[in-house]
């Protein structure tokens, strides 16, 4: 159950509409935000590759400028889910 | 009513994200009082890219469960990026190297095997190549990624012990023009300034360097600025429209080979503006010019650039901008209150490297644009270490430890002082740079190499040339790293080591910062911190050699034990004895002071008074830097007394645009560019390992602009040959507006056969710096087929 904080930055004038997209995005709670295009939020996601997904999802949108994050608790995520790795083909 | 754990974890990343911006939440901290559990946080670096994040590494039960940004640091102020908040998997990771592995051929099967025996082998095979062919037939090649105290002591063993000054390391991939330019511009390697500047900048030059990708931390410290100050101009210069170029006022889109154009075009605007600060090169600069560093003029300087009219720089650029695009930036960065220039790759691995840092650096000399506040000529670094332990430890062949140069014999006497070894012991000419270096592999020259946590079977260009020595028995090949690679591939003996927060040691990054992370997990298996290995190493050939002098460089380090005592002692050593007096002076940044500092210690700081206030956070300058007042010439602010230039000038090099050594032809009609995408990082042996991550974007692809795709047929997915002089590489084609005409990129941290980009690239190299130009081959490029399903690959 990988949980993050992050801090999303969007230019000021477009905070709104970044936060409109945001309540689409499953796994995101925006806490809070700040006049100067700060939005405060937490990703709940079931797996951390749906984080590093919902992560991306939120980078890839027009009106984020950056997605940064401060924290990430990492308990009972499951290890080892490497891929199939080879010899020189 | 009652609160979850999974509440509570909620409300605690909330929290730290809300602290970094100062966004007030509806959420108690005493809320979080009550579920502290039995876990324990354990402050350290960041293991990526060069940027020196701070981070926290929770552990309970000795198993990692979170990470988070250190909120005080100066580097990142609590911000991580998606590769940084994910390196902890590594540890533990199933993959892991747990046991020493030999094989005497390398056809043969790899079998697992004691330690005692593994540094015996080691020990016996350097010693026989030593006996048979000489001091200079054994070779370290080491990395921007150990810590300070393995590079220190493996190249005080090589140096001191072996007599030989055959000690390298991948940042000669990277960083070795930045430092030739530091070094030729301002007498000193490293930057004046730092991050600290980004905060007070008025105008961002950033030039070569995706900061956005490959940076990320530091660019949102960048843009951050940008959104809260519209004023503030960001200039983006580079072949490619990156992630970067989205906060850029200006995008300038030059074809590649032309930046030295448009450099001097820059500085001519300046001069014919009279935007030059004349005060300021009154009172600290000369002219230089030549191979000799003949004296010049401000008047020649002028007359030099006079003929790089915008008008005419725009047209060598190749058109695609203006004269008056070239007018504007100059005014930009010669007018701003601060500008700091950033640079990375895209600069530094070229053929004229040097010249290029070089001539960034002449418009902030030209302009004064140094030593204020928001001010200065920053070259970013792509490893974690490179600062720190190649380029002041002594791991380049050329360089001491102390930015002592080995030719000079005044500095080999000090260290060998230092050392307790004979004067005289460490030779008089610099060791093979490493294009030399894997030459003689390819010659026969070197016998014996021990490669340490890098990967040069993927990362050198032209790899496939180098690789054939590589694979030959003639050279005993020994690898120390965590996972297999593509260099473990040709290994003799593999070394298992301990990772990140498995061992303990110092990170020096970009801005001239060490900071420390202590061992806050047990390796996996028999995994060893490299600096046991080293010592063990070290025993074993002074008695096959029967030479006391090589148990003299290991003699102040027996018998401690590895975790902790043994980097202290030899981070004291370093510091105290090698660092005194000379201008990266660390003696104040004991390990007990590193510990009590959230973002660690700016050289120089002599004394841990000093030291505990963070350090020199500008070079040079009275009241702020303590070696300019205790130097102090005269009654001017700034003293720049570098090494290197004993005239205690900056200098402005009169250096002309000079073309790549490969430019596009007939028969090869593309610029091909490589470089670094957010998700990976290096040659992905780390970030390959690691699902998310490896998921996000399992192999390479090249890009190529929509009016180059729609000539030659190519859509979306499909599979491109793309082809040098030297090799060919099969990549599925991303169609998109990121090169200019003319160009595709490549990404080159996929290890499968067909898609490593460096069996492309080309291994000419930087005179100066003997850095390879990785940035500019020419190509031909040829559609094969269309979309094919791709397997990710590593070696196992």
């Amino acid at each position: 159950m990988p949980i993050s904080g992050v801090v999303i930055t969007t230019r000021p004038e477009d905070l709104h509409q970044t936060r409109q997209f945001l309540a689409t995005c499953a796994g995101v709670e925006v806490h809070g935000a700040d006049g100067r295009g700060n939005i405060v939020a937490v990703f709940d996601t079931r797996t951390s590759e749906e984080m590093e997904r919902l992560l991306k999802t939120v980078n890839a949108c027009p009106l984020v400028l950056h997605a940064g994050i401060t924290y990430l608790n990492m308990e009972d995520v499951i290890d080892g889910e490497g891929l199939d790795s080879g010899t020189t083909p | 009513m009652a609160q979850t754990r999974r509440d509570f974890l909620k409300m605690t990343a909330a929290l730290s994200a809300a602290s970094f911006v100062g966004v007030q939440l509806p959420l108690q901290e005493q809320q979080l009082a009550h579920a502290k559990d039995a876990e324990a946080w354990h402050r350290g670096t960041c293991r990526l890219c060069g940027v020196g994040c701070r981070v926290e590494l929770g552990v309970k039960d000795g198993v990692p469960f979170a990470l988070r940004g250190v909120a005080d640091s100066r580097t990142n102020y609590g911000y991580l990026c998606m590769k940084g908040m994910n390196f902890w998997k590594c540890i533990g990771h199933k993959d892991r190297l747990k046991k020493p592995l030999y094989r005497a051929k390398k056809s043969d099967p790899f079998k697992e095997i004691s330690w005692d025996k593994a540094l015996d082998i080691a020990a016996s095979r350097f010693a026989d190549a030593i006996k048979q062919n000489g001091a200079n037939s054994v070779a370290y090649y080491g990395s921007g990624q150990c810590l300070t105290e393995e590079t220190y002591l493996f190249q005080k063993i090589m140096r001191g012990g072996l007599q030989t000054n055959n000690v390298e390391g991948n940042p000669r991939l990277c960083m070795a023009s930045a430092v030739g330019g530091y070094l030729s511009s301002f007498g000193a390697d490293e930057p004046i300034g730092g991050y600290s500047d980004l905060e007070k900048a008025h105008c961002f030059f950033i030039i070569g360097s995706n900061t956005a990708e490959a940076h990320p931390v530091l660019f949102r410290r960048i843009m951050r600025r940008k959104l809260d100050n519209p004023e503030v101009k960001v200039i983006n210069a580079d072949p490619r429209v990156s992630q970067t170029s989205r906060i850029a006022d200006k995008h300038l889109q030059f074809k590649p080979g032309t930046d030295l154009s448009l450099l001097n075009a820059m500085a001519n605007v300046i001069i014919e503006e009279k935007l030059h600060d004349q005060a300021f090169l009154a009172n600290y600069v000369a002219f230089k010019q030549g191979k000799e560093g003949q004296n010049a003029s401000f008047e020649e300087f002028a007359k030099f650039v006079a003929p790089y009219t915008p008008e005419a720089a725009a047209k060598t650029c190749g058109n695609n901008i203006t004269a008056e695009d070239i007018r504007q930036v100059a005014r930009w960065f010669a007018t701003s209150k601060g500008t700091v220039s950033l640079w990375c790759m895209g600069i530094n691995q070229r053929k004229q490297g040097v010249w290029a840092n070089n001539l960034i650096h002449n418009l902030h000399i030209l302009t004064g644009q140094l030593m204020k506040e928001g001010a200065d000529s920053l070259s970013l670094t792509g490893q974690p270490n490179a600062c720190g332990g190649v380029r002041e430890a002594g791991g380049l062949c050329h360089i001491l430890p102390g930015h002592r140069p080995v030719e000079k014999e005044k500095m080999r006497n000090q260290v060998e002082e230092a050392w307790g070894v004979p004067l005289g012991r460490i030779p008089a000419e610099p060791g093979m740079h490493t294009m030399s270096m894997f030459t003689g592999i390819n010659e026969g020259k070197i016998k014996a190499i021990w490669i340490n946590c890098t990967s040069p079977a993927q990362s050198l260009p032209n790899c496939n040339l180098y690789n054939k020595g590589l694979a030959s028995d003639d050279c005993f090949t020994i690898c120390s790293d965590i996972f297999k690679t593509r260099t473990t591939e040709f290994a003799h003996l593999i070394l298992p080591t301990a990772f990140h927060f498995e061992k303990t040691g110092v990170y020096g990054c970009t801005e001239r910062r060490s900071q420390l992370t202590r061992k806050a997990v047990n390796a996996p298996g028999e995994a060893k911190p490299e600096v046991w290995m080293a010592r063990e190493w070290a025993k074993r050939l002074a008695a096959k050699l029967n030479d006391p002098v090589i148990a003299q460089c290991i003699k102040p380090f027996e018998g401690l034990e590895e975790d902790f005592a043994l980097p202290q002692a030899i981070w004291n050593e370093y510091t105290q004895k090698l660092t005194k007096g000379r201008d990266n002076d660390l003696r104040g940044a004991s390990y007990a002071v590193l510990a009590r500092m959230a973002d660690g210690v700016q050289w120089p700081a002599a004394t841990e008074e000093f030291a505990l206030t963070g350090g020199t956070v500008k070079k040079f300058v009275k009241g702020m830097d303590p070696m300019a007042d205790s130097e102090s010439k005269n009654d001017l602010p700034y003293q720049f007394y570098g090494p290197a230039h004993e005239d205690r000038k900056l200098w402005i090099w009169l250096r002309p645009q000079a073309d790549p050594s490969e430019i596009p032809d007939a028969e090869y009609p593309f610029y091909l560019s490589t470089g670094r995408i957010i998700d990976h990082w290096h040659t992905m042996s780390m970030t390959g390992r690691i699902p998310e991550l490896l998921r996000a974007n399992p192999y390479a692809f090249v890009e190529i602009n929509p009016k180059d795709a729609e000539k030659l047929g190519i859509k979306p997915g499909d599979m491109i040959e793309i082809t040098s002089r030297r090799g060919t590489n099969t990549l599925p084609a991303k169609v998109y507006e990121g090169p200019i005409e003319g160009t595709v990129f490549a990404y080159w941290h996929d290890q499968e056969a067909n898609r490593m980009i460096n069996k492309v690239t080309k291994d000419d190299y930087d005179p100066g710096s003997k850095e390879p130009e990785f940035k500019i081959c020419a190509v031909k490029i040829k559609r094969v087929s269309g979309p094919q399903p791709l397997t990710p690959f590593l070696v196992s």
